[in-house]
């Protein structure tokens, strides 16, 4: 290791990871992310609604207006959110390393080189596998905030993706 | 033997039972506040409704574990040379483990398994300390024979294996043979001792304060009468001397516990070379003694404050790459109390060269701003917020805001002065902390992923965060130059790609 040199490369000419063209998650993700969220909502909203006509005694009646501005303010800003994080997840495979982009306030960037992939795991979530869709894990040895989950791929194409990580990853070592 | 499984297969049949206990473990763990109420009420329930409750519940909890069973497979793709895991009912997952990657297989069986007579695997590949496949029902023979097919396509790595844990078991004897090339002396251990943990001292300093104001308080509420003539003797006279006497005793106790601590911990501390690796042992009453490996470490940390500086002393900090659990508590070694010579000669065996500090980025103005904003904006508009609206009682301690104001803005104002990211060839150092000022040192081939942030609108500013991810934890910068970082991504991801380094 210590006679590897490299004084000679420009950095410049490097690849740049912040250039490369992301791939968007499939449309049909989104569906999946707000019939999740469709179901959170409706149990934010009928406890509260049930709650309010059974023991109405329970809050005050000012308690009862906060809440039933809150609650569908919250709802909003939540599926706003959800759509704007679908829109901003995106993935690349380059022939060196995985990209996945991810969040709303911060864009986030995180690389994987293939040579540092642990294992890789298919994920087919219940709403996903109804529409035909799957979420690709890869794993790192850094710990949980290293390892990149891909939401949203075709099933047959997360198929073909995992066994490409394989292939990569067996090549490497 | 010539178990075959190239083939999907299923668990025990009697697997079934397992997962039944387990499921039945987890809804009760679920469930208890529940269970514990109509325990206590049990003499009001309808008798009916209860069994007829009970069997559905149990009813359900069977077939759950029978789909368990049912969707629980696992094979060996010897083309491929993988092991795959497939699991869930609703919600499936495929995990796909190439067995060059497998650490350990282990053979576990807890006393639901012993009673049934089945045994549990867990496969554990490197990093994390989560098992990335575990079987919880398989008879004794299979999972041997399962072990075996699993490592067995690493005979050289798990010749290396045995090597180390015949060097740890020899540990001992080795190191009598080996001369130590570093002693830290009693001495040194007193100056650990007698500088460090200031920030538990303060913490224990304000609570014992804060404890006898309260006193104070109260025995003044009770009796109302005597509070004014009271309160003005002390004032005058013994409040300053109980203070300045009270400071000095909590302190001299606080200095001698930490004394004590440390020698007990670090007593006779040596450090010898073998074969490349370092031996530790240390302890007054048990000697424990351990290995470090310069191609396990992951983080180099040193650490000083002021103090040890003039004192010559420093402590290090080596985090080795974990697998497994057992291996965790281990994995964070300490040096105290070594002197500059000291550290520069274990640096040099761990890295072949003294890290050197490059390039030097430092963190945008925002960040001490946003720091500020997260430890005294906050708290303070919370403070105003529960003393308006809640309890005006509060705003009777109002004369804490100044002294916190003060204490923790110093704090924040220190730590980004010092908080900096070196940039070498070969080595990245981050430096950070308000008193007690540690350097990070990592190798850049020692990078297991790289996360890079930056807030909307930051973009124009030209700043940024990024992470980089180790086997042995994360280091972090904030709001650096990110151009720069940018550039500094791209090397080394280009160096961690186009070399084969071993990580550990």
């Amino acid at each position: 290791m210590e006679n590897f040199t490299n004084e000679t490369i420009d950095t410049s000419q490097l690849p740049k990871f912040e250039e490369v063209t992301f791939t968007k998650l499939h449309p049909k993700y989104i569906r999946v992310v707000l019939i999740s969220l469709v179901r959170i909502i409706a149990i934010v909203v009928l406890i509260p609604i049930l709650l309010s006509m059974f023991k109405p005694e329970l809050f005050s009646g000012r308690v009862w207006l906060i809440l039933g501005i809150l609650i569908p303010v919250f709802s909003i800003m939540l599926v706003v959110f959800s759509i704007i994080g679908f829109k901003k997840k995106g993935f690349a495979f380059r022939e060196h390393d995985v990209l996945f982009r991810h969040g709303i306030i911060a864009t986030n960037t995180i690389v994987i080189p293939y040579n540092r992939v642990q294992h890789v795991a298919l994920h087919e979530g219940f709403i996903s596998r109804y529409f035909g869709l799957a979420k690709i894990e890869i794993f790192t040895a850094g710990g949980s905030s290293s390892d990149i989950e891909i939401p949203g791929i075709e099933k047959e194409q997360a198929e073909n993706i995992k066994q490409l990580l394989m292939g990569k990853i067996q090549k490497q070592l | 033997m010539g178990a075959d499984f190239s083939q999907p297969q299923r668990q025990s049949s009697i697997g079934i039972l397992v997962m039944f206990f387990y499921t039945l473990q987890q809804y009760a763990r679920a469930l208890w506040p529940m269970i514990v109420i109509w325990i206590f009420k049990f003499d009001e329930i309808n008798k009916l409704y209860l069994t007829l409750g009970m069997i559905t519940v149990f009813v359900g909890i069977g077939v759950v574990s029978y789909l368990k069973y049912l969707n629980f497979t696992f094979f060996l793709d010897a083309e491929n040379e993988e092991f795959i895991i497939t699991d869930g009912v609703f919600n499936k997952t495929k995990t796909a483990i190439q067995l060059r990657k497998i650490q350990q297989v282990n053979i576990n069986q807890s006393f639901i398994q012993k009673l049934i007579g089945v045994y549990e695997l867990d496969v554990d590949t490197a990093g994390s300390n989560k098992k990335e496949g575990a079987i919880k029902a398989i008879s004794h023979e299979l999972a041997l024979e399962l072990k075996f097919r699993l490592l067995e396509n690493e005979t050289i790595k798990s010749e290396i294996r045995t090597e180390e844990t015949s060097l740890e078991e020899t540990e001992q004897k080795l190191f009598e043979a080996v001369h130590p090339f570093i002693k830290i002396s009693f001495l040194s251990l007193l100056k650990v001792g007698v500088t460090s943990n200031y920030g538990r001292t303060i913490a224990l300093l304000v609570i014992f304060f804060s404890t006898i104001y309260e006193n104070f308080q109260n025995f003044g509420d009770e009796n109302n009468v005597y509070k004014e003539e009271l309160g003005s003797y002390i004032d005058k006279n013994l409040v300053l001397q109980t203070i300045l006497i009270s400071i000095a005793f909590l302190f001299g106790i606080v200095l001698v516990i930490n004394v004590i601590r440390i020698v007990f911990k670090y007593y006779d501390y040596k450090i010898a070379r073998q074969k490349g690796s370092l031996l530790l042992s240390f302890g007054l009453l048990n000697t424990k003694s351990t290995i470090i490996k310069p191609e396990k470490v992951q983080i180099t940390t040193v650490t000083r404050n002021y103090f040890q500086k003039k004192m010559g002393i420093l402590e290090l900090k080596i985090k080795q790459a974990t697998s497994g659990e057992k291996e965790e508590r281990k994995s964070i070694i300490e040096i105290p109390g070594c002197s500059e010579t000291e550290r520069d000669s274990i640096l040099k065996l761990l890295f072949h060269q003294i890290p050197q500090k490059g390039l030097m980025l430092q963190p945008n103005f925002r960040k001490l701003i946003f720091s500020i904003f997260l430890s005294i904006g906050l708290p303070l508009l919370g403070f105003l917020a529960i003393g308006y609206w809640l309890e005006a009682v509060f705003f009777e301690y109002s004369y804490v805001v100044p002294v916190y104001v003060v204490i923790i803005g110093l704090i924040q104002y220190f730590k980004f002065i010092n908080n900096r990211l070196f940039i070498h060839d070969n080595f990245i150092i981050k430096q950070s902390g308000a008193w007690d000022i540690s350097n990070d040192i990592i190798e850049p081939n020692k990078i297991q992923a790289i996360t890079t942030s930056q807030l909307f609108w930051h973009k124009k500013l030209n700043i940024g965060s990024i992470t980089l991810h180790t086997a042995g934890g994360n280091i972090a910068f904030q709001l650096g130059n990110y151009l720069i970082l940018k550039q500094q991504v791209n090397l080394w991801l280009y160096e961690i790609e186009t070399s084969d380094s071993n990580w550990m």
